[in-house]
């Protein structure tokens, strides 16, 4: 062996040692390292489950068949718990300026490869179809893209079922035809600190474009910028743990703790470029570079109404204990995370705590759904094995949610509103994320046909109108059923729980394509 | 120049006159609907009115309806008829669809084109990619003798039934607002209260 080669495989080798350093506690299913982990293991000891317990999910660099130095982070990454961040959209009105500013950014834009190491701020940098044309990507590569992204999520309200109160008539700027979003980008850290010095580093990079005294004169227009992130670990607004759910993909690399959904899902099910579950690659942008290690995503923000929920499980039950399960059948999951599967009586904080165990279970053993409802919120959104009244293919449905929450829990007890916004951005990402939206929300979650539930929506995001329309408070869009012992329980009158503000359709471009996009000229 | 606007002045009270004459016919069209549905048609209460069902197709409360004609592939006439000679009626996979209340294969042209008409439950095309994971063989067995099938996985397959299908010019559904898994679940909920009430008379 001559000595360069000799060099390199040492080299090989500490990088291996480096991967298994950086994220021990961690499994890995290779015998010649798990007899190093076990050496690890031995030396920290229980500080291992903790760490696992952060990491929630594996690493396995033999597994890879993905391009994860092309792909973004946002992508394949879990958001850190907690988290702190901020989301940032642009408008370019000047082209050249606007491919400036990406190429100035490029180098802060985070790929995946280093998905096990110890985790630094993100930025992630996505657009829109008036983006992509604002940044003058030829006309060739625009009709390239798919018409639902064209079009734009406010002209999909009719796929999307976002009517009256959801309408996007009533959003808020800059969302929609409110504004001109063009460029969206997201800083998230799991420390103030990492988040704030990511953050300025990225507004001192671009200030040279903006206009701060006449904003809408400078080549660049911040048109909104909103922080989110969460102390309280990983509550949702309602008080909930959530966002436990997410497919492994198959190719990354990266396991998920167990869940009930078996083999990995086709990576072209969420990144372009691949095959996806159906055996082919689907068409993508063009040129390959374009579209190739890229995705979709869905963005959709959610002003939540946790008093209203709060008021409404009171209401319709006898005792706090009783209120509290309500809530547990609307989310599926109790607030500590433990699935009604599971623990289908009482909240289990060990069990909702437990990633290896949280999320592994099916449904098939709750045929009635009297442990937990056809129309819970996650039985819906992942029916895993449950009886399919309507041949769907629950693989190609699934969706890796990025979501952050933003504003304060509020209380379970307080069921009088005070006036503060809190609510969730609602982030979706799949190589067709418009098409899975699309069908998410008009058969998963705006109609009850495919549980055989008739028009029962899911009790969380469902579009219901009772108050706002002076609807019938008996329309069968409006209940939710809970199947029991000896009969049902049926709840009426349920409100629109969490309303829709905005949203957009978003490309989330490959780290070559938005070189590719910055070298335009 | 006047000859020309008399003309004018001639043609448009034509015009008139056939506009005249058409909504009165239109007129009378509606009034002896309104009549005989008066003397014959009865009231049941549900919505009977139409809309679309997408891009192509009507809808009629929760049920669609498509309609298909396609030109057949050499032999494709008799080996679709093979086919569903062997089924003798039982599609086992179009029971799994679930959406399902019926469809039909007709075959027209001395054999050269194929008619089918389904009425389904809802969207149907949210549930193509579907069809395409789960039923792929079946979709294709079927549909593979149709002249230029792309096949059920192939990207352009929405755009091609589309092009072959025709709206209905009426549609009428018998219970608009039941789905296929209504009715299966009202003849669960029937039979269950039926055999408690058989068992209470017992007691």
């Amino acid at each position: 062996m001559s000595n360069n080669n000799h060099n390199k495989a040492l080299s090989g080798l500490t990088d291996k040692w480096q991967d298994l350093k950086d994220e021990f506690g961690n499994r890995i299913e290779d015998s010649h390292f798990e007899s190093w982990l076990e050496g690890i293991k031995a030396e920290v000891g229980d500080g291992i489950e903790m760490l696992s317990r952060r990491a929630r999910g594996v690493f396995n660099p033999n597994l890879v068949t993905m391009q994860l130095e092309d792909i973004q982070s946002i992508i394949l990454r879990e958001r850190p718990t907690p988290y702190y961040g901020t989301i940032i959209a642009f408008k370019v009105n000047e082209a050249k300026v606007g491919r400036q500013m990406l190429a100035q950014v490029l180098p802060d834009v985070t790929g995946s490869k280093e998905w096990h190491k110890d985790m630094q701020a993100t930025l992630s940098i996505v657009m829109t179809y008036e983006g992509l044309k604002a940044l003058g990507v030829p006309q060739s590569s625009l009709e390239s893209f798919p018409e639902s992204f064209k079009a734009g999520m406010a002209r999909r309200a009719d796929k999307l079922r976002d009517f009256d109160i959801n309408d996007p008539d009533n959003w808020m700027a800059p969302f929609g035809d409110k504004g001109d979003i063009h460029i969206g980008a997201a800083v998230i850290a799991d420390s103030k600190e990492k988040w704030q010095a990511k953050f300025n580093e990225l507004k001192e990079t671009i200030k040279a474009h903006i206009d701060y005294d006449n904003p809408a004169n400078g080549d660049i227009e911040i048109l909104m910028e909103h922080d989110f992130g969460s102390d309280d670990n990983v509550k949702n607004v309602f008080g909930y743990h959530d966002g436990i759910s997410n497919p492994e993909i198959q190719g990354s690399g990266i396991q998920t703790p167990p869940s009930h959904n078996g083999k990995p899902i086709a990576a072209g099910e969420f990144v372009l470029g691949y095959e996806g579950e159906a055996g082919t690659i689907a068409p993508m942008p063009q040129p390959e570079i374009l579209g190739k290690n890229g995705s979709f995503m869905v963005l959709r923000a959610y002003n939540s109404h946790v008093a209203e929920f709060n008021k409404f499980r009171k209401d319709n039950t006898d005792s706090e204990e009783e209120a509290e399960l309500l809530g547990a059948k609307m989310w599926g999951r109790w607030r500590s995370g433990a699935p009604l599967i599971l623990a289908p009586d009482k909240d289990n904080k060990a069990l909702g705590d437990d990633p290896s165990r949280n999320n592994d279970f099916g449904y098939k053993d709750d045929p009635y759904g009297k442990k937990c409802p056809f129309g819970a919120h996650i039985r819906r959104m992942n029916p895993r094995d449950s009886k399919d009244f309507i041949l769907s293919d629950v693989r190609i449905h699934r969706i890796v949610r990025r979501s952050v929450g933003f504003g304060e829990v509020l209380p379970p007890d307080v069921t009088e509103d005070d006036g503060k916004q809190r609510g969730l951005f609602f982030i979706g990402i799949n190589a067709h994320a418009m098409e899975t939206v699309e069908f998410l929300q008009s058969q998963w979650i705006n109609d009850g046909n495919f549980m055989s539930l008739g028009e029962e929506k899911d009790p969380m995001l469902g579009l219901h109108n009772v108050k706002k329309n002076g609807g019938d408070k008996d329309s069968d869009a409006d209940k939710f059923t809970v199947p029991a012992d000896p009969i049902r329980k049926r709840y009426h009158g349920i409100e629109t729980f969490n309303t829709l503000y905005g949203g957009e359709y978003l490309f989330i471009p490959s780290l070559s394509a938005l070189k590719w996009i910055s070298e335009l000229s | 120049m006047s000859s020309h606007n008399n003309e004018n002045k001639h043609s448009n009270s034509e015009d008139l006159k056939d506009k005249f004459t058409e909504s009165l016919e239109a007129f009378k069209l509606r009034a002896e609907l309104l009549v005989a549905n008066l003397k014959e048609g009865g009231d049941d209460g549900y919505d009977h009115s139409t809309t679309t069902a997408g891009e192509k197709g009507l809808r009629s409360g929760k049920v669609s309806e498509l309609t298909v004609i396609a030109p057949l592939k050499e032999g494709g006439a008799e080996r679709l008829k093979e086919i569903l000679k062997i089924a003798g009626g039982n599609l086992k996979g179009a029971t799994r669809v679930g959406t399902l209340h019926d469809l039909r294969f007709v075959f027209i042209d001395d054999d050269t084109r194929v008619l089918f008409c389904t009425a389904y439950d809802g969207d149907w095309d949210p549930y193509i990619d579907d069809f395409a994971t789960k039923i792929p063989e079946l979709m294709d067995i079927l549909f593979g003798n149709v002249k230029g099938w792309p096949g059920i996985k192939d990207p352009s397959v929405k755009q091609f039934i589309l092009d072959h299908q025709i709206t209905a010019a009426g549609w009428y559904v018998g219970v608009p607002h039941l789905t296929v898994q209504d009715i299966r679940r009202h003849e669960r909920i029937v039979k269950g209260v039926n055999k408690a009430l058989d068992e209470a008379q017992a007691n």
